[in-house]
């Protein structure tokens, strides 16, 4: 049994038997896997695995071709992304995404969830609510950011900051939706070290707080250090499952990081 | 940040634009009183343009609510203008084939029915998709609209147009009889240059307090609606989409409401228009005007409702200062010499100021959240200047 076997009893995602191809190409091969409450979960694999791939399917980007996805044990599949976020998972991408014209509380505030002052009519009949809620989720932003030790960017364009710190952004921002479950793709690809070590106390901070994980990432040593369990991915399906030690030391996952899966 | 502090604290916070744009207006406006005063610009004729103005800048709020905000392409302007203006004529006209005679209230809720039943039409079908696809479907729906319109003679009249269309006050109490009760004035500012008020002037002075009002709420929405939540999101999936998906926005339904609500509002404007102009044709619906809403939208600073309002007001005085040439006996022609100007204002524009004359200034915030607050460091002003590009002062 190779799959993620490892026994899930609260698994706050689960993804099963789920496939996409694109043309004849099957970037997603029947994948199976839990992420299991309260962990820091990584997913590994070689360049052109699936991983993004499997990002995008679960959280409603792509619609797969078969198989499927819960989370909190409520099956999400082929749902919109908004209502996949509804259900208390939220996700990063692996490039930056920048906001042009935004200052960095700008962009954080569209985080928040459930602002009232997202309503149009709201806006219109009690600019009262609107007025609290905005006031309070400012404050939270400004909390946020000190946490993250970036308040000093807060009102600095959003496109002038540096790739690191806009990595820190973006996890500032996902935290403020409050998710159970945060899905992170290549948090500290192109990040220098000080900023990805600052990274991973982040992370590591908020995962103590509760929220759970699952990290897609590149750097060996980052993830080994943070993760366990350790999902390993090649080819699209799930090659083995396991403690970073154990990940580390199997052949097959060896060979498919040397190999390309050969 | 109010004018309450003071005029002279207002002033000092202008950026350098800002004060240059202020500068022009009121040059602008005490040259056109020093016209009328002298006879040179019948007050009439003056009321008609603030009247065109006020229409102009509805058109560019529309485009600015759908562009400017969310960044949707849409290529009908003249469609939505074209059917605000036949909804409330076929409605209120005696030259109707259909209904007329009906009071221009009941014409107003009709074209906005009418233009809300459009806009979703055409939204619900491409909103989903990428956003070319929407610029492709209005292309072509403004051609059909003008087609249908030109065409189907039982519903429309065809090429004859729509005439006996009442003023937008004909049935109300007081109002619909206010032009024919005043007295005529006859003003003597400049010894042996009278200025007569009669009977067209007070209509005209009616139709702009009908401008200010349609323009004047307008702008309080978009103002509200834009530094808010519901702006932020809008911008967001302009910049973004994809990333305001990811954090749980139903961006869907933002871009419906967003294209919606500029549609509403361009369709405001045919309304204005056709009760102003008295008459409305197939020709309303030339394309020229969504190219004229562009321009004003571009030249303003995309995502500005100043900047809208400005590009408006810049569009009428092109599109009508052009006529006064015919005076001065050019060798050619003032329409295309007004397309040139315009071509080269927009050239000049892209070259020296791309993200326009008075783009957004302020955080898409809710502005007591950030202004109360009092926070010394608050960026009120000057934030997106800095990264505009162009001129750093
Ligand atoms: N939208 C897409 N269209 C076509 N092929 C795609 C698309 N997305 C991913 N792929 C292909 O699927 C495979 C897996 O890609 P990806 O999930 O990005 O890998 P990883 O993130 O593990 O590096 C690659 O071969 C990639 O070219
Ligand atoms: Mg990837």
């Amino acid at each position: 049994m190779s799959e993620g076997a490892l026994p899930k009893d609260d698994a706050v995602l689960r993804v099963d038997d789920l496939q996409k191809s694109f043309g004849g190409l099957a970037a997603t091969d029947h994948a199976t896997f839990a992420v299991e409450r309260g962990t820091i979960t990584g997913l590994i694999g070689p360049n052109g695995a699936g991983k993004s791939t499997l990002f995008n399917l679960i959280t409603g980007f792509y619609t797969p071709d078969g198989g499927t996805v819960e989370v909190n044990g409520t099956d999400v599949t082929g749902m919109e992304p908004y209502e996949v976020a509804d259900h208390g998972l939220i996700r990063t991408f692996q490039t930056p995404r920048k906001l042009e014209g935004m200052t960095v509380r700008e962009a954080m505030l569209v985080g928040s969830r459930n602002q009232p002052g997202e309503s149009f009519l709201t806006l219109l009949s009690s600019p009262g609510t609107v007025a609290e809620s905005e006031s309070a989720n400012l404050a939270e932003v400004e909390q946020i950011l000190a946490d993250f030790e970036i308040d000093h960017l807060a009102t600095q364009p959003a496109t002038d900051i540096s790739g690191g710190q806009m990595k820190l952004v973006e996890l500032a921002r996902a935290m403020l939706a409050e998710p159970e479950v945060l899905l992170l793709d290549e948090p500290v690809a192109g990040v220098n070290p000080t900023l990805a070590k600052k990274l991973k106390d982040q992370i590591r901070r908020l995962n103590g707080q509760g929220t759970t994980f699952l990290l897609i990432e590149h750097d060996m040593e980052f993830v080994m250090d943070l993760a366990d369990p350790i999902v390993v991915l090649d080819q699209g399906h799930v090659l083995t499952e396991g403690t970073p030690k154990g990940v580390r030391n199997d052949d097959r996952v060896i060979d498919a990081y040397l190999g390309g899966g050969a | 940040m109010s004018l309450f502090d003071g005029p002279r604290g207002a002033l000092s916070e202008l950026t350098r634009p800002e004060g240059w744009v202020l500068g022009v207006s009121v040059a602008f406006l005490l040259f056109l009183l020093v016209a009328m005063l002298t006879g040179a610009l019948g007050p009439t004729y003056f009321l008609f343009l603030v009247g065109l103005a006020g229409m102009y800048a509805l058109l560019s709020f529309g485009l600015n609510a759908q562009w400017g905000f969310t960044g949707l392409i849409n290529f009908s302007v003249a469609a939505f203008f074209g059917i605000g203006a036949y909804g409330t004529a076929l409605m209120t006209a005696s030259g109707s084939p259909i209904a007329g005679g009906l009071n221009p209230l009941v014409g107003l809720v009709v074209a906005l029915v009418v233009a809300l039943a459009l806009a979703l039409l055409i939204g619900i079908p491409t909103l989903r998709l990428r956003a070319d696809y929407l610029a492709i479907a209005s292309l072509g729906l403004a051609e059909v609209v003008r087609l249908i319109v030109l065409n189907e003679r039982w519903l429309t009249n065809g090429s004859a147009g729509l005439r006996g269309i009442p003023g937008f006050f004909h049935g109300w109490p007081v109002l619909s009889t206010f032009p024919e009760a005043m007295p005529g004035l006859r003003l003597e500012v400049i010894p042996g240059s009278p200025v007569t008020l009669k009977t067209a002037f007070w209509q005209a002075s009616l139709n702009v307090l009908l401008v200010l009002a349609f323009a004047g709420v307008t702008y309080f929405v978009l103002r509200r609606a834009h530094r808010s939540p519901w702006g932020r999101v809008l911008r967001t999936i302009r910049s973004d989409e994809d990333l305001a998906r990811a954090l749980g926005k139903d961006t869907y339904s933002f871009k419906m409401q967003s294209f919606v609500l500029g549609s509403l509002i361009m369709a405001l404007a045919g309304v204005f228009y056709a009760h102003l102009n008295l008459y409305v044709g197939p020709g309303d619906l030339d394309p020229i005007t969504t190219f004229y809403a562009w321009v004003a939208v571009i030249l303003g600073g995309s995502g500005s409702n100043r900047g809208a309002l400005f590009g408006g007001v810049v569009i009428v005085t092109i599109r009508e200062g052009t006529r006064f040439l015919n005076d001065v006996a050019l060798p050619i022609d003032p329409a295309p010499l007004r397309l040139l100007l315009i071509g080269v204002v927009i050239v000049a524009v892209m070259r020296y100021r791309p993200q326009g004359i008075l783009p957004p200034q302020r955080e898409l915030i809710w502005p007591s959240a950030v202004d109360g607050g009092g926070t010394p460091e608050t960026p009120d002003s000057g934030v997106r200047e800095r990264k505009g590009g162009g001129d750093n002062e």
